[in-house]
């Protein structure tokens, strides 16, 4: 078979594909639909538990909070102005 | 010399293929620092035979034995960070994922919502140094207690840490929502409603308005919790006080108190302060400095150190009596003694539970809390007082217990000695009692910090219940075993036999002029009674006296050259971990 001929029949099989896909989707009833929302949810939240995994077992928390978020936390704390308690006359002491 | 535009040309290639090379070889160091955080994929001994292949999936289903866990080489140099966390067998590395650390993020959320605002826990993270340093790597305060443990061990420690982060968050969303500096110097009703304390002062003695009040310690979170949690913070706060002019040798718990203060890092959330002279009189020091920089109405309440002369029981209970007076005066709010009662039954009540502990730690080694978690929920509890999350976690705790007595699970498999640990502990090592069973088989059985108050308080008539209180808040952290006289400073002898101990871990505060003093006379008893006692110098939150190397480096010299034994798990026998949380 010639590559011109093995690219077209690849062609047709996927556009096959497209319209039975179409097809079926357009006689596919509430259960149906249901399902397949219910099958997207679950591999969503498959996602979702398979990255919180990765970020606890590689840590991924601790390094984040080690390099990133202390270091502007603590840079916004030295910056930060504050007030002399030492201007503060011990004698103003309230009764 | 004259010019050539080849000449030229070949320069600024040469230049060119230089900085690129710089440049290069700055992001392969930079790549490299990076996969240094990470588990190298080439450390990865996949099996070759069959023998091989079955060790593989045991391992990987029940996690590998004690022995050959090789913990040390999960840390990341110097940080403490993990390569990746330990993988505990399927059943344990999925409990830790589910029920440790999912379970604890969301809470530390739900807490927050529950206990105020999220918009007020946000204003005060950005406002407070400790608050923010502290709070965000909670996890990890998790992590450094609880490695190597499994099973029940695992799950009973871990809700004493869940209790902890509860009451902190509590305690830090009360100071929060009550803080005038968050509110432009406003003070709400929240800030009519809260009662200022010392943390050395026993909540016990405001239960009378637990009703209509809120008591929240001065330093317990700015200071105490901060320790444990990230160590990095509580050095600001003593580096402070010394620039004013305070000299390095006072005890660093009391510079790094009065140094919240003198940093403006303390929330305004109170109209007056109890106080009080324990653990000692380095903290009638930081009360002065207190009072002169937070301007407000306080109480001093202070205890007798030597307290068994039973003359002084009376004067101290009635010390007690005068700062309820006070509090009348301040809130215009009558003593309640019903309620006093009712939340000193509660607490008893979490007495009661902690002699079944100490009874199952003392007589069995089916005992499911590891060291840390036994010592800073103790003191946590007793010294802070009564609430919720006690007695949740308490029953949680006992269910498991009960199965372990039941079923005789052996929860500290590999213990060679049973240890205790005396005096004041290193607060940024409070893991170390972790460590040293995961490398040594070193069990610290019980401490100091969770034997001070053994006692429950009469609730028949207020007068027995005054004097149990005053026995009570004489017997605070530091002041019964530390500096409360040399009777109390020898239960140790007492305590070693009843918890069946065959070594002392005894700490040594190299500030604390109180325990320096009796360091010989310890060494003599310990030579006269034939007992293996390992000195653990440090200098209680300041991690650069006597770094957490230094004090393995300690142990580990004593446990090879002493007892001559072999460390169950040498990855662990040194590593830097100096400049970890
Ligand atoms: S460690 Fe010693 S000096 Fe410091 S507060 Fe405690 S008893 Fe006092």
């Amino acid at each position: 078979m010639s590559v011109k001929k093995k690219i077209l029949k690849a062609a047709l099989r996927k556009e096959a594909k497209r319209i039975k896909k179409a097809a079926r989707r357009r006689h596919c009833g509430i259960g149906c639909r249901v399902l397949r929302l219910f099958g997207k949810l679950i591999a969503l939240l498959a996602t979702v538990y398979a990255a919180l995994f990765a970020v606890f077992f590689f840590d991924l928390d601790g390094k984040l909070l080690y390099y990133v978020v202390e270091p502007l936390l603590v840079r916004h704390y030295d910056r930060m102005e504050r007030k002399n308690p030492l201007e503060m006359p011990y004698e103003m002491k309230s009764e | 010399m004259g010019f050539s535009i080849e000449a030229s040309v070949k320069n600024v290639k040469t230049g060119v293929k230089k900085v690129r090379e710089i440049h290069l070889s700055g992001l392969g160091e930079k790549l490299k620092a990076a996969a240094a955080l990470f588990p190298d994929p080439r450390d990865v001994k996949l099996p070759k035979n069959k023998e091989e292949a079955k060790k593989f999936a045991h391992d990987f289903w029940c996690g590998k034995p004690h022995g050959e866990r090789r913990l040390g080489e999960l840390y990341c140099d110097k940080t403490g960070l993990y390569k990746h966390r330990e993988w505990r067998g399927v059943k344990d590395t999925f409990y830790y994922f589910h029920m440790i650390w999912l379970y604890n993020y969301a809470n530390m959320v739900m807490d927050i919502v529950k206990f105020g605002s999220p918009v007020t826990f946000v204003k005060g993270l950005w406002r407070y140094r400790w608050m923010g340093q502290t709070y965000l790597p909670v996890l990890h305060w998790f992590d450094r207690g609880l490695e190597g443990l499994r099973g029940e061990a695992l799950r009973a420690s871990a809700w004493h840490y869940r209790a902890m982060t509860c009451v902190t968050i509590n305690q830090f969303m009360n100071m929060f929502e009550a803080d005038g500096k968050l509110r432009n110097g406003a003070h709400n009703d929240a800030w009519h409603h809260a009662m200022a304390h010392k943390e050395t002062v026993w909540g016990g003695i405001f239960y009378p308005w637990m009703d209509r009040f809120k008591h929240i310690p001065l330093e317990m979170v700015p200071y105490f919790v901060t320790c444990h949690v990230n160590n990095h913070t509580v050095l600001n706060y003593i580096d402070a006080v010394q620039s004013i002019g305070l000299p390095g040798d006072p005890c660093p718990m009391c510079q790094a108190e009065a140094g919240l203060f003198v940093l403006d890092d303390v929330p305004d959330y109170a109209p007056f302060l109890i106080t009080s002279n324990e653990a000692c009189d380095g903290s009638v020091a930081s009360t002065a400095i207190q009072d002169w920089f937070w301007d407000r109405p306080l109480f001093a309440m202070p205890q007798p150190m030597q307290f068994d002369d039973p003359l002084v029981q009376e004067h101290c209970a009635n010390e007690i009596r005068d700062c309820w007076k006070f509090i009348e005066e301040q809130t215009g709010v009558p003593f309640n003694w019903e309620l006093l009662k009712e939340n000193l039954e509660k607490q008893n009540e979490l007495m009661r539970f902690e002699w079944e502990k100490w009874d199952v730690a003392a007589k069995t080694a089916n005992y499911p809390i590891n060291g840390v978690a036994q010592a800073l929920y103790r003191i946590y509890q007793s010294q802070y007082g009564e609430h919720f999350i006690w007695h949740e976690v308490d029953k949680k705790v006992s269910k498991i217990m009960t199965k372990c007595v039941e079923k005789k699970i052996d929860t500290f498999p590999k213990t060679r000695h049973r240890v205790i640990a005396w005096s004041c502990s290193p607060l940024y090592y409070s893991n170390w009692c972790t460590w040293a069973y995961n490398c040594w088989g070193l069990n610290t059985v019980i401490n100091m910090d969770s034997l001070m108050f053994d006692m429950e308080v009469r609730t028949d008539t207020l007068d027995n219940c005054v004097m149990d209180m005053a026995r009570y808040h004489e017997w605070a952290p530091m002041r019964r075993m530390a500096v409360g006289g040399m009777h109390h400073i020898f239960e140790l002898w007492d305590y070693m036999e009843r918890f069946h101990c065959d070594m002392v871990m005894m700490y040594d505060q190299l500030q604390c002029k109180g325990m320096q003093g009796v360091v010989g006379l310890f060494e003599d008893e310990f030579r006269k009674r034939n007992i293996h006692a390992i000195w653990m110098p440090h200098a209680l939150p300041d991690k650069r006296t006597v770094s957490r190397a230094e004090i393995r480096r300690i142990i580990n010299d004593y446990m090879t050259t002493v007892m001559k034994e072999e460390p169950l798990d040498p990855s662990l026998l040194e590593f830097d971990d100096d400049m970890s949380w």
